[in-house]
């Protein structure tokens, strides 16, 4: 059960995702970099992903951190020298231009957590199995054949440990041996059931002509609503990027930013774009709320408006 | 809509790679250009499988042994580096050839970052796994990797390969500070994890080659797949 962001039809959410990677990696202006960065923070809040956040955040800001540092010691270039360090001037576009690195590396990293929880597998195949049905089928079997094989790994570790077969007891040795031995008994057991299963593929006609797809989504009125705001407002700020506008010049020698009526309207329709989801989120949220403040009359409930969709795979 | 597909995709693909083109050009922004790049790289690969006629027990060979390879990261997550994921990708491709360990390696690291969390390092394993399989399948007729010796060699050398490919999407964000000092100081640091990962491949190539390899050997015979 899914609502809000998550329950949008798969294209919304790609495009969305795929739109903030393309301008935390063309944007180098640390306006823009912040805004997207708190963007998607409180998208993840929102979508209660703040104890993920918390648990992932001190791998990426060593991460990120450790560019912001390392960029100072090995570029000299700049003209506003802050102090030397083992003779090497450390400058002040360098620290600058590591920061900005660090708010890249850290948005793309969040980014990733929030695409994580909102394109779920089912999603991510949709996409591609149209494009690409060949690896898509490949995927896709590959993904659900991961939980099976766990089981059976642990069922044939039951059945083995009354031939004395244990990886918990004996020697080094012998338990890695029988470690193998474990893997070994799973490789065979599923490619012989595996090709059974492509022989039968095959005596239903699998390959004999394009295979044909359907999707269990449908794009509705919102979701068209969604994507052309998303397309609008995420061109516009792309193509003044093209023309020159919201660039923060760093080296060889640091400009000081501008900020005049094309890159108002670059940040207007930036933010736009960044906060639609956490808009619909945020819809869902109060939405929630109301409802649950009206007392119904009736035994029948009353169609709220909320949306909601269980997804196939869960 | 489907009849528009292809051209459309081909559009995107040469919009985003204008895109990089020009941050790389402008801002030395190199980002974008690596990821259209390993794009371009993994492209050839996939396009050939789509293209190609596949019986399906070959489909579901592939689908078996990258979930084999998926499935064997999970027991050792704990342990960053020490995961048999190389050696049975090496090993099924020493057996399937050159393609199928790429498509092997790369699946299996799409998949089971399913488990692990999809992020900007998902297309640079993809890559590095499927070349450690593509080098494998190769090389397989060459005198020394028919020798024991040479195929733990050859896993011992990917250990190493692969944390130095894994490096660079690391360094590329530093277009200003690269220089040899810079490449050292972050392969230094990976240094121990590389290592681990040497050992960790020598180790399970040896425990698993001559079963395994006999195994899939057998499969191959018995069921006629992906022969030249």
């Amino acid at each position: 059960m899914s609502s809000g962001f998550r329950a949008m039809h798969p294209a919304v959410a790609l495009l969305y995702y795929a739109g903030l990677l393309l301008f935390a990696a063309l944007l180098m202006h640390p306006l823009f970099l912040i805004t997207e960065l708190v963007g998607v923070m409180l998208l993840l809040l929102l979508q209660g992903q703040g104890k993920q956040l918390l648990r992932g955040l001190p791998f990426y800001l060593l991460m990120a951190g450790s560019v912001a540092l390392l960029n100072p010691l090995f570029s000299h270039r700049g003209a506003h020298i802050l102090f030397y360090l083992w003779d090497q001037p450390v400058t002040l576009e360098a620290v600058l231009y590591g920061l900005i690195m660090m708010l890249v590396l850290l948005t793309i990293f969040m980014v990733f957590l929030s695409y994580n929880y909102t394109v779920t597998t089912d999603k991510f195949m949709y996409a591609f199995a149209a494009a690409a049905p060949k690896t898509a089928l490949l995927t896709l079997m590959a993904i659900r054949f991961i939980p099976l094989f766990q089981r059976r790994l642990h069922e044939i570790t039951m059945i083995q440990r009354f031939r004395g077969i244990d990886v918990s007891k004996g020697s080094l040795r012998k338990r890695m041996r029988d470690g193998m031995t474990l893997m070994k008994v799973l490789l065979t057991w599923s490619l012989e059931e595996a090709l059974q299963t492509g022989d039968s593929m095959k005596a239903r006609g699998y390959g004999i002509r394009r295979r044909t797809t359907y999707s269990t989504f449908v794009l509705d009125r919102l979701d068209t609503t969604a994507l052309l705001l998303l397309v609008i407002s995420g061109l516009i700020p792309l193509i003044l990027w093209m023309l020159g506008y919201g660039t923060f010049e760093i080296y060889p020698r640091m400009r000081p930013l501008v900020f005049g009526g094309g890159e108002a309207l670059m940040y207007t329709s930036f933010c736009l774009f960044v906060l639609i989801p956490a808009g619909l989120e945020g819809k869902e949220i109060w939405l929630w709320r109301s409802s649950r403040r009206k007392a119904y009359p009736s035994a029948t409930p009353e169609l709220n408006g909320t949306r909601s969709m269980s997804s196939p795979s869960q | 809509m489907a009849r528009l597909r292809f051209p459309l995709i081909m559009a995107v693909a040469l919009f985003l790679a204008g895109l990089a083109l020009m941050a790389a050009l402008k801002d030395r922004h190199y980002m974008l250009l690596s990821l259209v790049l390993l794009g371009a790289a993994l492209l050839p690969v996939f396009l050939r499988l789509e293209r190609r006629r596949l019986e399906s027990r070959e489909l579901v060979l592939l689908a078996v042994l990258s979930a084999i390879a998926a499935v064997s990261r999970i027991p050792f997550a704990a342990l960053p580096s020490v995961k048999p994921v190389s050696a049975i990708i090496m090993l099924s491709a020493y057996v399937f050839g050159a393609e199928a360990g790429f498509i092997i390696g790369a699946v299996a690291a799409l998949v089971s970052n399913i488990y692990f969390g999809q992020g900007p390092w998902t297309p640079w394993q993809m890559f590095a796994w499927g070349m450690a399989g593509l080098s494998t399948g190769w090389l397989r007729n060459s005198w020394w990797m028919r020798k024991r010796a040479g195929m733990l060699l050859f896993g011992f050398l990917w250990g190493f390969l692969f944390g130095w490919i894994m490096n660079i999407w690391y360094i590329i964000s530093l277009p200003d500070a690269f220089s040899w000092g810079l490449v050292a100081a972050a392969y230094a640091s990976s240094f121990y994890f590389d290592l681990a990962h040497a050992v960790s491949n020598v180790f399970f190539l040896a425990v698993l080659a001559g079963g395994w390899t006999s195994v899939l050997e057998r499969f191959r015979r018995k069921y006629g797949l992906l022969k030249e």
